[in-house]
């Protein structure tokens, strides 16, 4: 019986998918509004409770909380550029006018910056590459995590106007008292804690007529890989970035040694279903009936017309370095001496991902001084770091005091 | 003696006065001058306000209901000058609390400006969301567009039939 309903659910969303071939996909969107504000319109009248001031926000709030249906949608790819595309998917072309979605992922060891970071200050850069762990930038805010097969990612899809961020950490803690009686907190910013210690992250995108919120839940995370990603790079950054909390942090398993990724999917999911659309209620199993479950969704060109291109963005370079908001990179230098040690600070300023100027600072002055160099324009990495430093450090003091007489 | 220092005391604080007079001054002629300017401010339901400079150009913000809302912005990424953008286009986006709000333009035209300075300090957004915390300029394309949005009385009438929105 539910598998049945798990399939006809799924040829709906196909059927949806392929209403929009790539090239459609903003006809696709601005029919789905065109329909969606149609049947809110119907709704408000069914109801009788509209009035003619009432703005379309006021009509999709007073939408009756039984013509909201409710989606568990469980992504099949544990790749993160295909995981973030999905999501962008959905809240690109998705109608969440009466179907809230709560998807639902897992992924291969990666490092997930916000929006507005800066890679390099958030994790260590070098060291991920050398690991096999990926760095991905997701659209929303917030700050960098660690993802594994070990943690589950919620994100709670809704009109713009009933996105709520504490109906939704409410339902991960509500469901992890009901499966194992784990008591958690949601503390002042947002995220979820354990005695003190963060269990869950949160971050949120925010535009029209779509808003998520997602978050993250460690179950069983590799805490060596975690707390060995999540490292700068050693050097000054300056930058106007958007900087990470860092929290400490706890496994689910290590409060009850019975969780696990595959239980703790589901206890979410029933727990989603089982509450009222629009306010914190326990509807039980009556509830649940009337929702449409959960899907197991495969994020495929064929499914969702347009993916690939979305997941094509987010591993490219230009999206997970050049993104970078301007900064600049200082590091201190001692150069070889006969009698005593000189020290310079290098200074480059990164704008776009590229190192675009490279400067090194003299003691005793304020003035920076060009440094000529091929790598100017190059991406910044640690290597092309150390290749400036490598080649400055041949350079002896006498070279430069004989620089500084030539420029007086 | 001591009359001589109260004497003294006076001569500093009368100094000082006179050292603070010409910010006074300052402050009343911008005061003056945007009295003078004062310009009818437009607004969207979504909270952004535009405000005619002149015939063409407008200047574009988010009202302080919308600033309240997001809370602290940590991040502000505006558009570039030069940029085309039609009506309720994606433009840009401000960061706060987590959340990355997008900002949609409510005019359709080119970016001639942005407020360089929110970007260095998004905070004015929050402080001073009318006047430092302006986010960009634009060359209005169909200035019918501005005429149709909210005057400050019926934005504040839809704010009030809206509270809880």
């Amino acid at each position: 019986m539910s598998l049945l309903r798990r399939n006809s659910s799924q040829l709906r969303l196909l059927l949806q998918g392929l209403g929009a071939s790539s090239t459609k996909i903003m006809r696709h969107k601005s029919s789905d509004n065109i329909t969606a504000s149609h049947n809110v319109g119907n709704s408000i009248n069914a109801t009788g409770t509209a009035t003619k001031t009432m703005t379309t926000d006021k009509k999709l709030e007073s939408t009756a909380d039984g013509d909201i249906k409710k989606s568990v949608f469980i992504s099949q790819s544990h790749d993160i550029f295909t995981n973030l595309a999905l999501e962008d998917w959905l809240y690109k072309n998705f109608d969440f006018a009466h179907h809230h979605v709560l998807l639902l992922w897992a992924n291969e060891p990666c490092v997930v910056i916000g929006r507005h970071q800066n890679p390099f200050t958030e994790a260590n850069v070098s060291a991920l590459m050398e690991r096999g762990i990926t760095l991905a930038r997701r659209n929303s805010g917030g700050g960098a995590v660690y993802h594994d097969r070990g943690n589950l990612n919620c994100t709670f899809f809704t009109p713009r106007e009933r996105y709520d961020r504490k109906y939704n950490l409410n339902i991960v803690t509500r469901a992890l008292f009901r499966e194992w009686a784990i008591k958690a907190e949601i503390n002042d910013r947002d995220d979820i804690v354990i005695a003190n210690k963060k269990i869950s992250g949160t971050a949120a995108k925010l535009g029209r007529p779509n808003a998520y919120h997602h978050c993250t839940i460690l179950a069983s995370a590799n805490k060596l890989h975690l707390g060995e990603s999540l490292v700068k790079e050693p050097a000054n950054y300056i930058s106007r970035a958007t900087a990470s909390v860092p929290s400490p942090i706890r496994n689910l398993v290590d409060v009850n040694r019975n969780v696990n990724v595959p239980q703790l999917l589901s206890a979410v999911g029933y727990e989603y279903l089982r509450t009222v659309a629009t306010a914190l209620e326990d509807g039980g199993s009556a509830q649940t009936m009337n929702q449409r479950g959960f899907q197991l969704v495969n994020p495929t060109e064929k499914w969702f017309p347009g993916i690939e291109e979305l997941r094509a963005n987010y591993c490219s370079w230009n999206w997970v370095i050049g993104k970078t908001p301007k900064f600049t990179v200082e590091k201190e230098l001692e150069l070889k001496s006969n009698e005593h040690g000189m020290k310079l600070k290098l200074n480059v300023e990164v704008e776009g991902g590229l190192m675009t100027q490279i400067g090194i600072q003299l003691p005793q002055s304020d003035q920076l001084v060009p440094v000529v160099t091929p790598l100017q324009g190059q991406a910044y990495n640690e290597h092309n770091l150390n290749g400036i430093i490598g080649a400055l450090k041949l350079v002896s003091t006498s070279n430069v005091q004989q620089a500084m007489n030539g420029s007086i | 003696m001591v009359f001589i220092t109260k004497f003294a005391r006076f001569g500093a604080q009368a100094a000082r006065q006179l050292r603070a007079t010409p910010l006074t001054v300052v402050q009343w002629r911008t005061f003056h001058v945007s009295c003078m300017l004062e310009k009818e401010r437009r607004y969207t339901n979504k909270h952004e306000w535009v405000e005619l400079l002149e015939a063409n150009q407008a200047i574009v913000g988010i009202s302080s209901y919308a600033q309240e809302a997001l809370g602290d912005v940590v991040f502000a990424q505006l558009p570039e000058a030069g940029t085309q953008l039609k009506q309720d286009d994606e433009c840009g986006a401000l960061e706060s609390v987590k959340a990355a709000s997008e900002v949609y333009s409510p005019v359709s035209g080119k970016v001639t400006e942005k407020n360089a300075q929110v970007e260095d300090t998004p905070a004015l957004v929050n402080s001073s969301c009318y006047d430092k915390g302006w986010l960009f300029k634009v060359d209005l394309q169909n200035p019918d567009e501005f005429n149709k949005l909210m005057t400050e009385e019926q934005y504040k009438t839809f704010l009030s039939s809206n509270e809880d929105h």
